[in-house]
């Protein structure tokens, strides 16, 4: 026996190393995940994501600024144009915002601030096919903190996950720890919304609520870390079980997550 | 491997797959550089230090990517160890084979991981997943493998590469 043990150390070794991943794993099956190591890793990627990414960012915006200007007074005109709309419709806007504050005044309701932000950029995007973190270039040093939203003008992208002084990490909405409280916009029906990798999926929901494809979800608040009225996704398939007190909502996020740049962080 | 390769691996990997591997993606769909590193290793080195690189590399990716900690680690070793074997009895670096091999090392860990994902936490769409992201994700790292063993198809650069002991296999 001992001369098995030392002709085959190597492979009991790796074999007990398994072993103890897939106790790791059951573990956290049970308790959720670990994230003890999380911060030392970002603090290492972080730092070498700015340097790699740094030349490529520095061509990108010379070439922006200075090299390609070819259309830039047609694209100016347009522009032109599209603010003296955009004024016109301010104005309206600015009319039906008093009218709203009066009106809301009226009723005793509570003052809604509008959060104060961030902007951030995403510098980075984890590897696997089910990509549900990415880490932006801001962190506490920023006013940054653990669980704060992060959104983009389409709509919520996801929460913070760990923070450092320079860099963060964002989990997505699609991350199957995600979970958040949105309302159907059409018919106020509320519900929770979990990330499913790709899409995700709302639960909870009555079986005879009236749910239709393209719904748009919104945030009901309700969490305290999304404001109310955020556009969160969009129902793409309603699944009723006749053995369900509830019916399952797929729905499609209102941001592409394959193609975010920039984002707001709201701080609290 | 020597230690210096481990440690520039150990720095640089998730910073390079995640910044510098967004810029070649392709609607959103980029190689997995990690898991072409543990095949190579495996061809280069044998099942037990590749099957020790595939945990390591693994667990450094699970704790980049804030997942499950240990199931790429899993994943990764026993990537690692069938390509060490294949390395050792089957395949030279040269062979275009690898590419093959590799995207079907890819394509099977993301079946695994989908089918993980749907046990853990349900409602996943299994199938839209794999046509969407797993295959042309197993696909692009293929080729990502074969040009980083063309490019490696160098006598002295291996042997740069590789411990003493492995050097006389080259």
């Amino acid at each position: 026996m001992p001369g098995f043990t030392a002709k085959h150390r190597k492979t009991i070794f790796i074999l007990l190393l398994f072993i103890l991943l897939f106790w790791l794993i059951t573990l956290q099956v049970k308790k959720g995940r670990f994230s003890f190591m999380e911060r030392p890793v970002l603090a290492v990627s972080g730092f070498f994501e700015r340097i790699i990414l740094w030349p490529f960012k520095t061509a990108v915006s010379v070439s922006t600024k200075y090299v390609l200007l070819v259309g830039t007074e047609q694209e100016n005109r347009k522009l032109a144009e599209e603010n003296e709309r955009l004024r016109l419709e301010t104005g309206i806007m600015s009319e039906l915002l008093l009218e709203n504050e009066r009106l809301r005044d009226l009723l005793n309701f509570k003052r809604q601030q509008p959060p104060s932000s961030v902007m951030v950029q995403v510098i980075g995007r984890d590897s696997s096919a089910f990509s549900t973190t990415v880490t932006i270039d801001k962190g506490s040093a920023s006013g940054i903190d653990k669980g704060m939203a992060v959104i983009t003008p389409a709509g919520v992208v996801g929460r913070v996950l760990a923070v450092l002084p320079g860099t963060s990490k964002v989990m997505l909405l699609t991350d199957p720890g995600s979970t958040l409280a949105v309302r159907v916009q059409r018919n106020r029906e509320e519900g929770l919304l979990e990330g499913k990798l790709k899409t995700c999926a709302l639960k909870y929901v009555s079986f005879y609520a009236d749910i239709q494809e393209g719904d748009l979800l919104v945030t009901s608040g309700l969490d305290g870390i999304y404001p109310k009225g955020l556009a969160v996704a969009s129902v793409i398939k309603v699944a009723k079980h006749e053995a369900s007190a509830f019916q399952t909502v797929y729905a499609e996020p209102a941001v592409r997550f394959s193609r975010l740049e920039e984002v707001l962080v709201l701080l609290k | 491997m020597k230690p210096r390769v481990y440690l520039i691996i150990f720095f640089l990997l998730i910073p390079v797959q995640a910044s510098l591997f967004e810029l070649i993606s392709l609607a959103g769909i980029k190689p997995d550089l990690g898991l072409a590193l543990v095949y190579i290793i495996g061809l280069l080195t044998g099942p037990a230090e590749a099957a020790l690189a595939g945990l390591g590399i693994g667990l450094l990716q699970d704790i980049g990517s804030a997942s499950v900690l240990g199931f790429s680690g899993i994943s990764r070793g026993l990537v690692g160890l069938f390509a060490g074997l294949l390395g050792q009895r089957v395949l030279n670096i040269s062979s275009p084979s690898n590419s093959l091999f590799l995207a079907a090392f890819c394509l099977l860990e993301g079946i695994v991981v989908t089918i993980f994902m749907q046990m853990l936490y349900g409602s996943v769409p299994i199938f839209s997943l794999i046509a969407g992201r797993v295959l042309p994700q197993a696909v692009y790292t293929g080729l990502l493998g074969l040009l980083l063993l063309q490019l490696m198809n160098n006598r002295e650069f291996i042997v740069s590469l590789t411990r003493r002991a492995l050097q006389k296999e080259f």
